[in-house]
C-alpha cells in the first residue's frame, strides 16, 4: 500500500494544480504544529487589557491587529489551524472509514447486503446535513470530540458511493475472479486485492472530505457551536461578527481567520482534483476545439504529381475526377511525445461513380485518411502536408464556413458503429431532417417530412419509426438509418467507414447489398473503409492497401486479387480464405504493425515482410508505377 | 411504460424517505440529552405535580411506541397498549395537522413561526439558485467549449476559489464592505417603519436588501455547477455523435445548441436536486450574517436560545424540502430523457 501512495505521489507531479494544492496543505500543516514557535504571543497568557487594546489596528507590534478582546490576531489565527485540521484530519477519517467499509462491504457482497447499504446512503445523501449537524451539536454538549464525531458520522455517504462502484468494478477483474476461484477468504481477496485498487481514489476522496469537514466546522462555530475552550478560526470570526468588530470598522478580525479556512479548503480542493485527474486523466480535448488541423500547414514547394488509376473501362465509371488527393500526410501531436506520423504521402484519385476501397490492419491509418478529408481529425490530428482537391477545389484552404457549406451535401460519411454515432436523445427522423434543412432549399415542414419517409423507404425503414429514437432501432436498422441519413442530401461521395462492423453476417450482407443497389441507382462515388478483401472483391472498382500509414500497392480491384505487387498485399491475400481454392493453407502475417510514433527508418513493412533485403531497412520506397491500373511501393519494383 | 415506472418508484421512494427523516427527527428528540420536557423545565422551584403536568402537557407520560416505555432497552413497557396512544403516532398526528411544538421562546407554535419564514428562505434561494445555474453553467460551457485554453482555466479556477469560500464569511466581508462603500443595509428584509403604501419605494427598499445576501448566495454555489457542467460537457463533446454533427456540416455553435447541450443537461438536473441539500447549509449561514427572517435565521436564533422545538421543526421543514425539490428534479429528468419512454 505505501508504495501505491508513493506511485500516486510520483504521479502527482504531473499536475500543477496537487502541486500547489499539497504544497499549501503542508505549508498549513507546519503552521499548525510549529505554533508555539511561530506566534508572537502566548494565547493564554494573562494580560490586562484596557479599552484601548480592544480591535486595535494592524502595527508593528500586531501585524493582524488585536481582536475583541485585546488579543493578538496573528497568534490566535495561528494556534486557530491546529484546531481546524484537527477537526477536519479526524472527522474525515471517520467519514471515510465508515463510508469506505461501506461501500467494499456493499460492493463485495452484493444483493441484499448491498441494496439496504445503498438505500440508507441514498436517503443520507437527501437529507441535508448541517441542519442535521446544528441540531445534534446543539442537543448535545459542543465539545470539539462531539463536533468531530457529528460531522464524521454525517459525512461518508459520498465516500461510501465513490467506493462501492469501485469496488464493483475491482470484483469483475480476473485476478479477483481467479483469487476466488482458488478458494481464498472474503476477508483476504478484500485485504490484498481490493483495497489496494480503492486506496488511490480513497486518498483522493479524504482529501475533499477534509475540506467539507473544515468548512463544516466553520459553520458550527461561527453560529455558535463551536468548543467553548477551544480558538478556532470559525470561533474567530463568531466573535468578531458578534462582538462588535462590523461597526468597530475591525476588518482585520474578519478577513484574517476567513483567509486560513479558504486557504486549507482551496488546498485541499486542488490537491484532490489533482490527485483525480492523474487517477483517472481524462481527455479534455473534443472535436469543438479550435481547428488547428492546418497550423503546421506548410505548402509544399513543389506540386506533387496526381497519382491516378484508369479504371476507366468499366461501364457506370465517368472520366471526370471528383476527388484527387496529392501526398497528403497526417501526424498526431500530443504534449512532448514524438509526433505519430499516422498518414505519410498519400495520394490517390476517385472517379465519377467509382468504388475505391481502402484496406489495411487495424491502426494502419485508414480511418484517419477519410476524417481528414473533411478535416474532421481530432484535435491532437495536423495535416502536414498535401492537397485534397474536389472538383479542381483544395479543402486544405477553404475555411470554417465554406467547408461547412460543402461536408455532408457533397461528401457524407457513413460512421462505424451507428450507435453512438446518432444523438441518442433525438429522434432518428429529427436527425436525418436536420441535414435536409441545413443544405436543401427544403424547410416546409411537410415536404421535408416526406423527403425523411423517402429516404427511410429507400434503406428499408418504415417511415412510422420517424419519430423513434435510436435506442429503439436495431443494430442493422440504425446503421441503414446512417445510410439513409448520408443520402439525404444527395452527395457527390460517401465514405463508408466500416459500415458492417459489429453487426451479424446476415445484416451485414442486407447492408452491403443496400450500399450496391443505391450506388447503381444515385450513380454515388464510394470510398469504402474496411478489413474484409471479400467486401473489396464484391463491391470495389479499385483499392488502396495501405500499411503503417503509407500507400503500399494502389490499383484496380483485378489486378490486387490477381496480380498483386507488394508483399503486403500477397501475405494479405494469403491470410484470407479463397472459396474456389480449399487446399489453400491460410496464413497470419507475423509480427505487429509497426508504432507510428517510432517507426522502422525504412520501409514500413521491412520488419515482417518475407522479402526484405538490405536497402528495405534503410530507403523508403519511392511508389513504382507497375502500369497504367497498378502502383506499389516496393524497392523490388526498382528497374535496374 | 417505463417512464411512469420510474415515476411511480421515484414518489414512493421520496415518501419513504420523509417517513424516514420524520421517524429519525422523533428519536433524536428523545435519545438526546436535550429531552423537551428536562430543557423546558430548568426551574428548580417545580413541584413534582407541576413536572408531571408537564409532562402530560408534552405527551411524554405515554409510552414511546408499543412495548417500549422509553427508549431504554433493557426496560421494556407493556405491549398491547393502543398503537395509536404512544408518542410515536401522536407526534405523527400532530404533524399531520401541521403541529411542530411550542417554541420555548416565544411559546408560539413552531408551525406557525416556520411557515412564515420558509417563504423569505424560498425567495433568497430562489433567486440565488436562478442566478448561480445560469453564471455557473455559462461558464462551465465556456470553460468546455474553450478547453485547455487560458478561458478555461481562469473559469476553472475561479469556480475552485468560489467553491473554496465559507459562505458566512464571504458574507461578512460583502456585508462590511457593501454597507460601507454602498451604504448598504446591514441586514434585515426590508427597513422597519417604511411606509407601506408606496409600493415602488417597499420594492425597491427590498431589492436593497436582498442583493447583497443573493450574490453572496449566488458566488458559493456558482462554482460547483460550473466544474459539474464542465466536466459533463467535456464527455459529451468527445462523442461520436458530435463527430457526426460536424461532418454534417454544423457550425460550432450550432452543435453545441442543437446536440451537446441536451445530452449534458439530463446529469445537469440530477446533480442540482443533489446538490440543494448543500445549498440549504449556505442559507442558514446567510440569514445568520444578514439577519433575514427566513428558516436559517431562525436555526441561527434556536441554536443561542437552544429553542429545540423551533430547532427541530426547522430541520424537518428543510429535509422534506430537499427531498420534494429532488422529486421533482427527478421528475422533470424523466420528461427530458426521451429513453425513459421504451416500447
Amino acid at each position: 500500500m505505501g508504495t501505491r501512495l508513493f506511485t500516486i505521489w510520483k504521479r502527482l507531479r504531473r499536475s500543477p494544480m496537487g502541486l500547489v494544492g499539497a504544497f499549501m496543505l503542508l505549508s498549513a500543516i507546519i503552521v499548525a504544529i510549529f505554533a508555539a514557535q511561530i506566534a508572537p504571543y502566548d494565547p493564554d497568557e494573562v494580560v490586562r487589557v484596557t479599552i484601548m487594546d480592544i480591535y486595535v489596528i494592524p502595527n508593528a507590534e500586531h501585524p493582524f491587529g488585536t481582536d475583541d478582546a485585546g488579543k493578538d490576531v496573528l497568534t490566535n489565527f495561528i494556534y486557530g489551524a491546529r484546531v481546524s485540521l484537527i477537526v477536519g484530519f479526524f472527522a474525515s477519517f471517520i467519514a471515510v472509514g465508515i463510508g469506505g467499509t461501506l461501500g467494499i462491504v456493499a460492493g463485495y457482497m452484493g444483493g441484499r447486503v448491498e441494496s439496504v447499504i445503498m438505500r440508507f446512503t441514498d436517503i443520507m445523501l437527501v437529507i441535508p446535513d448541517l441542519p442535521l449537524a446544528v441540531v445534534l451539536v446543539a442537543l448535545t454538549k459542543p465539545s470539539l470530540t462531539n463536533i468531530i464525531l457529528v460531522i464524521g458520522l454525517l459525512g461518508w455517504t459520498g465516500t461510501a458511493r465513490l467506493v462501492r462502484s469501485q469496488t464493483l468494478s475491482v470484483k469483475q477483474r480476473k485476478f479477483v475472479v481467479r483469487a476466488k476461484a482458488i478458494g481464498a477468504s472474503d476477508f483476504h481477496i478484500i485485504r490484498r486485492h481490493i483495497l489496494p485498487s480503492v486506496l488511490p481514489l480513497m486518498v483522493a476522496n479524504t482529501v475533499l472530505v477534509i475540506s467539507l469537514a473544515i468548512l463544516n466546522e466553520s459553520v458550527l462555530a461561527f453560529i455558535g457551536l463551536g468548543d467553548p475552550t477551544t480558538l478556532s478560526w470559525g470561533q474567530m470570526l463568531n466573535f468578531a461578527f458578534s462582538r462588535g468588530a462590523m461597526s468597530a470598522g475591525a476588518w482585520w478580525a474578519m478577513l484574517v481567520p476567513g483567509l486560513g479556512i479558504v486557504w486549507v479548503v482551496l488546498a485541499c480542493t486542488l490537491l484532490g482534483h489533482g490527485i483525480e485527474q492523474v487517477l483517472n486523466p481524462r481527455i479534455e480535448k473534443h472535436y469543438l476545439n479550435k481547428d488547428q488541423q492546418l497550423s503546421r500547414f506548410e505548402a509544399s514547394s513543389t506540386p506533387v504529381t496526381p497519382v491516378t488509376i484508369s479504371v476507366e473501362d468499366t461501364p457506370q465509371i465517368d472520366r471526370e475526377v471528383l476527388l484527387d488527393v496529392r501526398g497528403l500526410s497526417i501526424s498526431y501531436v500530443s504534449g512532448n511525445k514524438p509526433p505519430a506520423r499516422a498518414v505519410e504521402d498519400v495520394s490517390f484519385t476517385l472517379h465519377k461513380g467509382e468504388t475505391l476501397g481502402l484496406v489495411g490492419e487495424s491502426g494502419c491509418g485508414k480511418s484517419t485518411l477519410m476524417l481528414s478529408l473533411m478535416r474532421l481529425l481530432p484535435p491532437d490530428g495536423r495535416i502536414t502536408q498535401g492537397e485534397v482537391l474536389f472538383n479542381g477545389h483544395d479543402l486544405l484552404k477553404l475555411d470554417e464556413k465554406q467547408l461547412n457549406g460543402l461536408r455532408w451535401k457533397d461528401i457524407s460519411m457513413i460512421f462505424q458503429g451507428a450507435m453512438n454515432a446518432m444523438n441518442p436523445v433525438r429522434s432518428v427522423g429529427d436527425q436525418i431532417a436536420e441535414a435536409i434543412l441545413l443544405h436543401t432549399p427544403i424547410t416546409e415542414p411537410k415536404e421535408l417530412n416526406a423527403r425523411v419517409d423517402e429516404l427511410l423507404d429507400l434503406v428499408g425503414i418504415s417511415p412510422k419509426r420517424r419519430e423513434d429514437f435510436p435506442f429503439q432501432y436495431s443494430g442493422g436498422m440504425r446503421q441503414r438509418a446512417m445510410i439513409a441519413m448520408a443520402l439525404a442530401c444527395d452527395p457527390q461521395i460517401v465514405i463508408a467507414d466500416e459500415p458492417t462492423t459489429a453487426l451479424d453476417v446476415m445484416i451485414q450482407a442486407q447492408i452491403l447489398d443496400l450500399l450496391m443497389s443505391l450506388k447503381e441507382r444515385l450513380g454515388l462515388s464510394i470510398i469504402f473503409v474496411t478489413h474484409d478483401l471479400g467486401v473489396i472483391a464484391e463491391l470495389c472498382d479499385s483499392v488502396l492497401v495501405m500499411y503503417g500509414g503509407m500507400m503500399a500497392e494502389y490499383a484496380t480491384v483485378d489486378k490486387i486479387f490477381n496480380a498483386p505487387e507488394h508483399p503486403y498485399t500477397q501475405e494479405l491475400l494469403r491470410a484470407f480464405p479463397d472459396i474456389s481454392n480449399f487446399t489453400q493453407k491460410l496464413t497470419a502475417i507475423p509480427g505487429y504493425p509497426p508504432r507510428l510514433d517510432a517507426l522502422p527508418a525504412g520501409c514500413r513493412f521491412a520488419p515482417r515482410c518475407p522479402k526484405v533485403f538490405d536497402k528495405c531497412h534503410t530507403h523508403v520506397p519511392p511508389l513504382y508505377t507497375v502500369n497504367a491500373q497498378q502502383h506499389a511501393g516496393c524497392h523490388l519494383l526498382e528497374v535496374e | 411504460m417505463r417512464r411512469w415506472q420510474f415515476l411511480t418508484r421515484r414518489i414512493f421512494w421520496s415518501i419513504f424517505t420523509i417517513f424516514f427523516v420524520l421517524i429519525l427527527n422523533f428519536f433524536i428528540f428523545r435519545i438526546l440529552p436535550g429531552d423537551p420536557a428536562r430543557g423546558g423545565v430548568r426551574d428548580p422551584r417545580l413541584t413534582v405535580e407541576a413536572q408531571e403536568a408537564i409532562r402530560v402537557r408534552f405527551g411524554l407520560d405515554k409510552q414511546v411506541i408499543n412495548c417500549f416505555e422509553t427508549l431504554n432497552p433493557i426496560k421494556l413497557g407493556d405491549c398491547a397498549v393502543n398503537p395509536f396512544d404512544t408518542q410515536l403516532f401522536i407526534y405523527l398526528r400532530n404533524l399531520s395537522q401541521g403541529e411542530l411544538g411550542f417554541s420555548y421562546h416565544s411559546n408560539l407554535p413552531v408551525g406557525q413561526i416556520l411557515m412564515e419564514r420558509l417563504w423569505n428562505t424560498v425567495t433568497l434561494i430562489g433567486a440565488g439558485q436562478i442566478l448561480a445555474i445560469i453564471i455557473g453553467m455559462g461558464l462551465g460551457i465556456l470553460a468546455a467549449w474553450k478547453s485547455r485554453t487560458a478561458i478555461d482555466y481562469s473559469a476553472l479556477l475561479v469556480s475552485l476559489l468560489a467553491w473554496s469560500l465559507p459562505t458566512f464569511w464571504l458574507g461578512i466581508i460583502l456585508l462590511f464592505w457593501g454597507s460601507r462603500e454602498f451604504g448598504l443595509p446591514v441586514g434585515g428584509r426590508i427597513t422597519p417603519g417604511l411606509n407601506a403604501a408606496d409600493w415602488f419605494e417597499v420594492t425597491m427598499d427590498q431589492l436593497r436588501h436582498m442583493l447583497l445576501p443573493t450574490v453572496t448566495y449566488t458566488v458559493v454555489v456558482l462554482g460547483q455547477y460550473m466544474l459539474i457542467m464542465r466536466s459533463t460537457l467535456l464527455d459529451v463533446l468527445s462523442q461520436d455523435y458530435i463527430l457526426t454533427a460536424k461532418a454534417k456540416g454544423l457550425s460550432n455553435f450550432q452543435i453545441l445548441k442543437n446536440h451537446a447541450l441536451q445530452n449534458a443537461m439530463l446529469p445537469m438536473v440530477t446533480l442540482i436536486a443533489l446538490n440543494l441539500g448543500f445549498t440549504v447549509a449556505g442559507a442558514i449561514q446567510i440569514e445568520a450574517v444578514f439577519s433575514w427572517p427566513g428558516l436559517g435565521g431562525a436555526i441561527f436564533e434556536s441554536v443561542g436560545r437552544r429553542d429545540y422545538p423551533v430547532l427541530q421543526g426547522a430541520f424537518l421543514l428543510l429535509a422534506v424540502s430537499v427531498i420534494i425539490a429532488n422529486l421533482i428534479a427527478d421528475l422533470t429528468y424523466s420528461f427530458l430523457d426521451p429513453r425513459l419512454e421504451g416500447n
